[in-house]
């Protein structure tokens, strides 16, 4: 099992830049969210939002400026820590079609090195509104079923910070509804979370922004 | 069983089960083995080689045949990931150790398997002698690690690439031809019953191997990641 968190992980991210060879994604954005709040990223499309997660997980370097995560008791969390209270969800990140949902998420944990026993597995696919007795691969489930699938898979190890690129996309008005709820909860339960959207509805779930020009 | 095992035999475990549903690296080396073995039994057969030379070219055509089956669907295993988006995820959810020795328990897997089926096939259609059937086992297994732990890294290099193409074979060929020179060497030793070529032969693959291990542990974090 992860090993349990004293504190929430707050996230700083400083004078960071991004740019391919001579194309600018976006310069000098800075922000911080804390345990308990959820930061916006918006901007139009193409303004680097999802570079900026990709950033924040660590998957990608910035150009340029820095980004700390730290428990509330200011102690940094490593790069190779940081992996194991993150949980993501984002249109460039896709489970493996071939496998079930169920198949996803025995995956997911055994290479965690969680090893959920089945139930919780079972009980986590009922919560996000999917069968865990569907033995259907996931290569034929509707975009809106392998989005619940996602979220699924980004809850999994109850991780402390989540980091969501349109999460409700796809999602029917009830999966909607269900992620607010979700999300409310997390955040109640102070867990950071960073959003990058244009959803009207979904920019009402944060309390910080950061807009990037574009 | 060690945490770490575990993690790795979930990647291994996840990709034998999407390729034994998929059938592609499966379907492209099987092909391209037996498509080539086909042509050079046909051709050449049991019995168009002197007595002298028979050990030596046929021990050539065995590794031709499993070197470029290995070119033609080990290239996979990482492509894969980052072709259907799944790399994004498993980079977040493993440890780059963890990464690099499931996608190797793979693709020495498929390997194994491969060269289980072809040897035994290559050997009756070509009427490939072997006098010492347990020291070619062993040179088949070491050909096999040393195969899949160079083709691993490699394959992980090259799917970062923006133009994947050829660049699998080009980057491969150079890292595995002192490697196939040694396997040639051992195979046509274990043909003549040449105890001390094989043996010294089986030493040089390891050692290739070996080295090769290391390198590509110490070099995947860093290819993985950045």
């Amino acid at each position: 099992m992860v090993p349990p968190v004293s504190a929430g992980i707050s996230i700083t991210f400083d004078d960071v830049a991004k740019r391919y060879d001579l194309r600018v994604i976006f310069r000098a954005v800075s922000g911080r969210v804390d345990p308990g709040e959820v930061l916006l990223i918006t901007g139009p499309n193409g303004s680097g939002k999802s570079t900026l997660l990709a950033i924040l997980c660590g998957l990608l370097r910035p150009t340029r400026g820095v980004v700390r995560y730290r428990r509330d008791g200011g102690d940094e969390v490593s790069r190779e820590e940081w992996r194991r209270h993150l949980g993501v969800v984002a249109p460039s990140m896709a489970v493996y079609e071939e496998l079930t949902a169920l198949e996803n998420l025995g995956f997911y944990s055994r290479v965690r090195g969680l090893d959920l026993p089945i139930a919780i597995q079972r009980g986590l696919l009922e919560r996000v509104g999917l069968d865990p007795d569907r033995t259907t691969p996931v290569r034929g489930f509707s975009t809106g079923m392998a989005q619940r699938l996602k979220i699924a898979q980004a809850l999994l190890h109850d991780p402390e910070v989540l980091l969501l690129d349109e999460p409700s996309s796809n999602l029917d008005p009830a999966g909607q509804d269900w992620l607010e709820d979700q999300i409310g909860a997390l955040v109640a339960d102070g867990r950071t979370v960073v959003l990058a959207t244009n959803d009207r509805r979904e920019m009402t779930w944060g309390s910080r922004r950061v807009s990037l020009a574009g | 069983m060690s945490r770490w095992l575990a993690e790795v035999l979930a990647v291994a475990g996840k990709d034998l089960r999407t390729e034994f549903r998929t059938r592609v690296a499966l379907n492209a080396l099987a092909l391209f083995a037996l498509t080539t073995l086909a042509a050079v039994s046909y051709t050449i057969g049991p019995y168009r080689l002197s007595a002298e030379d028979r050990p030596f070219l046929l021990s050539v055509l065995l590794w031709i045949v499993i070197f470029f089956a290995a070119l033609a669907g080990l290239d996979r295993s990482f492509v894969k990931e980052e072709e259907s988006h799944t790399a994004g995820l498993l980079r977040l959810a493993a440890a780059p150790t963890v990464v690099w020795a499931g996608k190797l328990v793979y693709n020495l897997v498929l390997i194994l398997v491969l060269m289980a089926i072809l040897a035994p096939l290559f050997c009756v259609l070509m009427g490939f002698e072997i006098v010492m059937p347990w020291r070619f086992v062993a040179v088949l297994a070491a050909g096999g690690f040393g195969l899949a732990v160079t083709t691993t890294i490699v394959a992980a290099i090259i799917a970062q690439a923006m133009t994947r193409g050829a660049l699998f074979s080009v980057l491969s060929l150079p890292l595995l031809l002192p490697l196939l020179i040694f396997l040639i060497q051992g195979t046509t030793a274990v043909s003549t019953g040449d105890l001390a070529t094989w043996s010294a032969s089986l030493r040089a693959v390891l050692s290739m191997a070996g080295v090769m291990t290391v390198v590509s542990a110490l070099l995947f974090p860093v290819v993985w990641r950045d």
